[in-house]
């Protein structure tokens, strides 16, 4: 029997353990994908073999409260950046400014969803007025378990600002959880503009 | 090439940390075994209720049938029946054929076979049999909800699967035990290719792994792309149960402003034509490693069957529209998806080709992995062929929804990953569990097996081809299906016989597992993968140094070779 051998050349090295959780998020990332992407097939099925869009003669939405989500949750991502680039810089102290703004973001637009979910009662839309009243609800109620995850990640981060964790084990958490919380953005914006716009 | 080297755990010590709670690999892939066989069991006993009410209609199911159907004098009642067929499909392919071929031994064997310490997320992958353990108590629960389980097929296809068809919580509980156990499955595809990536020891490009490794590694890649597809459906479908959205009610958005069932078909068929690979590669992987170890010979054309394996990924995604060829889909449509369907075969006859290859001429010891391993062979192959009917719009149409189907699907989804799943067993019981499985008694379990299986699924296809509808209570109401009970009574007899070989199996197994004494040696098959240069069973950190690979997996016969070995381990050098 062979036996096996000491590869001296294989030590332990971070930055090569960071970029294997990098690709199990990017993975995760396109799971994430194919959920949305799945529902917005359904959404694009009915919106092209409909004649009417809104059905049933339902009113558009109007765009203000979607449209304060979409700016608040990008100024999020904004945000997210800088604080990203400051751990990277080793620059805590300015990094929880930006840390805690994006938290404060990430619950305001879950109180904007909240809004447009009375909104929609107030008009007197339900998830069971028309398929596209379902979609709105259902969507939205989707892409918000999402981003509440997000912010429930975000405090995974607590331990990083307060710099009590490793710079390289922070870069990787500040990375994976900055990939997922950018993510969250993009698919909103992708909503916003094939839900509420057009 | 690993990326970096994993710590050693430290040995678990309680029972809860060594067995429930444990990060270890290993441990996770015996729950996930344990999980399957369990669940195989009642999948099993519903199979051969669902037989034995085509073969004798109205008459009891024998020994247990008074205590379950007490109101109909044991007969299986109509409703009931619905269930069985849904909640027997469902079981067998999420809860039993998963959980084994890519939960017990994927776990087991992805990093024991890529010579690394354990996954590269333990708690990720601990979680996911936890999910996956709450998944199997949901779905379970719903068994005992007041309406019962749920009744509209595996496939779930509205309005069958909505408020109006299932009214009971049954197909809620249904809905939400496969979201969670896709949740389960999408975090170990995660775990796994990342492990695959990252973890493979030095030495190992991707071709110079097993094709187990390959089959395993291209089924994550499909769980990943494609559960999440099946999660948005019964996502979809709970709200319309629950909240009240109208996703899957009948009538066309622009007129009634409710949505469209069909939608459902083809949100469950992207996902579930994938899912027939998704089960079958690893079976392949399985097979192509295990006909090149007992033929003593290296794989045929082991790249090529990588590839061929890939290329039947790729195409799996582009395919399922000949699920739904009578749905009045666009003729230019049905041409599309025929022709790619058609493709498919291409691949198929590659790796089919080189199984053949591998096994020409071979010095073939006919251990028991290796009798199952043909057996996948021989019934892969006629399911695969009658596949091309149903993947032809013209016979498709008169076969639609016949036997014919479940006989098929049958041959390749569950003959096929069955006996792979046998043959891994019988395979990798000395590295899992410390023992060897009796041979003799092994044996014996494959031929009953081999022989009840056939009974059974091309019992199924010829009648199927006399037109008997599938899911029908009773099809013996209609004049021309009563010349088909004698076939029918034989395929259920031929159930029986299956069934009861499978207490060999449980038998030699529990046997093994608990009770003999006599300890296997470390590579008692004489391979040369990776797992086989460390002790049976397999240490809790599998290897004390990190292997440096020089060779690939099948290699066999080289003469240089000395002290009368055959096979070169990976990590052995020959001049």
């Amino acid at each position: 029997m062979s036996g096996t051998m000491v590869n001296q050349e294989l030590k332990q090295d971070p930055a090569k353990a960071r970029l294997s959780s990098s690709i199990a998020m990017i993975m995760a990332l396109i799971s994430f994908s194919m959920l949305f992407a799945t529902l917005m097939l359904g959404y694009f099925a009915f919106r092209f073999t409909s004649e009417v869009w809104p059905p049933l003669g339902m009113e558009r939405i109007s765009l203000g409260i979607p449209t304060a989500s979409t700016v608040v949750i990008l100024l999020s991502s904004l945000l997210y950046l800088c604080f990203e680039s400051k751990v990277s810089q080793k620059s805590l102290k300015s990094g929880r400014f930006y840390f805690t703004a994006t938290f404060v973001l990430g619950c305001t637009f879950m109180i904007i969803q909240t809004l447009l979910w009375s909104k929609l009662k107030e008009l007197g839309i339900f998830t069971g007025t028309s398929v596209f009243a379902s979609m709105l609800y259902a969507f939205t109620w989707i892409h918000a378990a999402h981003v509440a995850g997000g912010i429930i990640a975000l405090l995974f981060l607590i331990p990083t600002v307060s710099g009590t964790r490793e710079h390289e084990a922070s870069l990787s958490w500040v990375q994976n959880v900055g990939q997922y919380w950018h993510f969250l953005g993009i698919v909103w914006v992708i909503m916003y503009f094939s839900l509420f716009v057009f | 090439m690993a990326f970096y080297e994993q710590h050693i755990h430290p040995k678990p010590t309680t029972f809860l940390s060594k067995y429930i709670f444990s990060y270890d690999h290993k441990v996770i892939g015996k729950q996930f075994l344990w999980y399957g066989i369990l669940f195989l069991l009642v999948g099993g006993l519903m199979a051969l209720m669902i037989r034995w009410t085509l073969a004798y209609p109205g008459q009891a199911f024998p020994i247990i049938g008074h205590f379950l159907f007490p109101e109909t004098g044991g007969a299986v009642p109509p409703d009931t029946y619905a269930m069985l067929f849904t909640m027997h499909g469902t079981i067998m392919i999420f809860y039993a054929i998963t959980p084994i071929l890519i939960g017990a031994f994927g776990n087991f064997c992805i990093p024991l076979m890529l010579g690394a310490r354990d996954m590269a997320f333990p708690l990720l992958n601990m979680l996911s049999f936890h999910l996956a353990a709450l998944s199997g108590l949901i779905l379970m629960a719903s068994l005992f909800t007041p309406l019962g389980a749920a009744a509209g097929g595996w496939t779930s296809y509205p309005t069958l699967s909505t408020l109006i068809g299932s009214p009971g919580v049954g197909q809620t509980l249904w809905s939400l035990a496969i979201f969670v156990l896709g949740v389960s499955s999408t975090m170990g595809a995660v775990n796994y290719i990342t492990t695959i990536i990252t973890l493979r020891a030095p030495g190992m490009g991707y071709f110079d792994m097993p094709l187990t490794i390959w089959g395993l590694g291209l089924t994550a890649v499909l769980n990943a792309i494609f559960l999440p597809v099946l999660g948005a459906g019964v996502l979809l479908l709970i709200f319309d149960r629950v909240f009240g959205t109208t996703f899957f009610l009948a009538g066309a958005a622009a007129t009634t402003g409710t949505g469209d069932p069909v939608l459902f078909q083809h949100v469950f068929w992207i996902f579930g034509h994938p899912e027939v690979y998704i089960l079958i590669l690893p079976a392949w992987g399985i097979v192509s490693d295990q006909l090149s170890f007992f033929a003593r010979k290296p794989a045929f054309g082991a790249k090529a069957t990588a590839l061929s394996m890939t290329s039947i990924t790729v195409l799996s995604t582009l395919v399922y529209g000949h699920h739904m060829f009578t749905t009045q889909m666009s003729p230019l449509l049905t041409q599309t998806f025929m022709t790619l369907t058609m493709t498919i075969s291409i691949p198929s006859a590659i790796f089919f080709a080189n199984w053949l290859g591998t096994i020409w001429k071979g010095s073939i010891r006919f251990h028991s992995p290796m009798l199952f391993s043909l057996g996948v062979v021989f019934v892969f192959g006629l399911g695969g062929l009658t596949g091309l009917y149903l993947g032809t719009v013209t016979t498709d149409l008169y076969l639609h929804d016949t036997y014919f189907v479940v006989g098929h699907f049958h041959y390749t989804m569950a003959a096929s990953v069955l006996l792979g799943g046998f043959a891994a067993t019988y395979f990798w019981m000395p590295k899992m569990f410390g023992t060897i499985m009796n041979e003799f008694w092994a044996k014996v379990h494959f031929w009953i097996t081999m022989m009840g299986l056939n009974g059974v699924f091309f019992g199924m296809m010829l009648v199927g081809y006399g037109g008997m509808h599938r899911r029908i209570y009773n099809p013996f109401i209609y004049e021309f299906t009563q010349k088909l009970i004698p076939i029918n009574t034989f395929t259920t007899w031929a159930a029986i016989v299956m069934g009861l070989a499978q207490i060999i199996f449980v038998i030699n197994f529990v046997h093994a597992v608990f009770f003999k004494k006599e300890q296997a040696s470390d590579n008692p098959w004489e391979v040369g993968t990776l797992e086989w240069t460390i002790p049976s069973p397999a240490p809790h950190y599998n290897f004390k140094d990190i292997p440096v690979v020089k060779c690939g997996p099948h290699e066999f016969g080289n003469p240089n070779l000395s002290g009368g070995k055959d096979y070169q381990y990976q990590t052995e050098e020959l001049a």
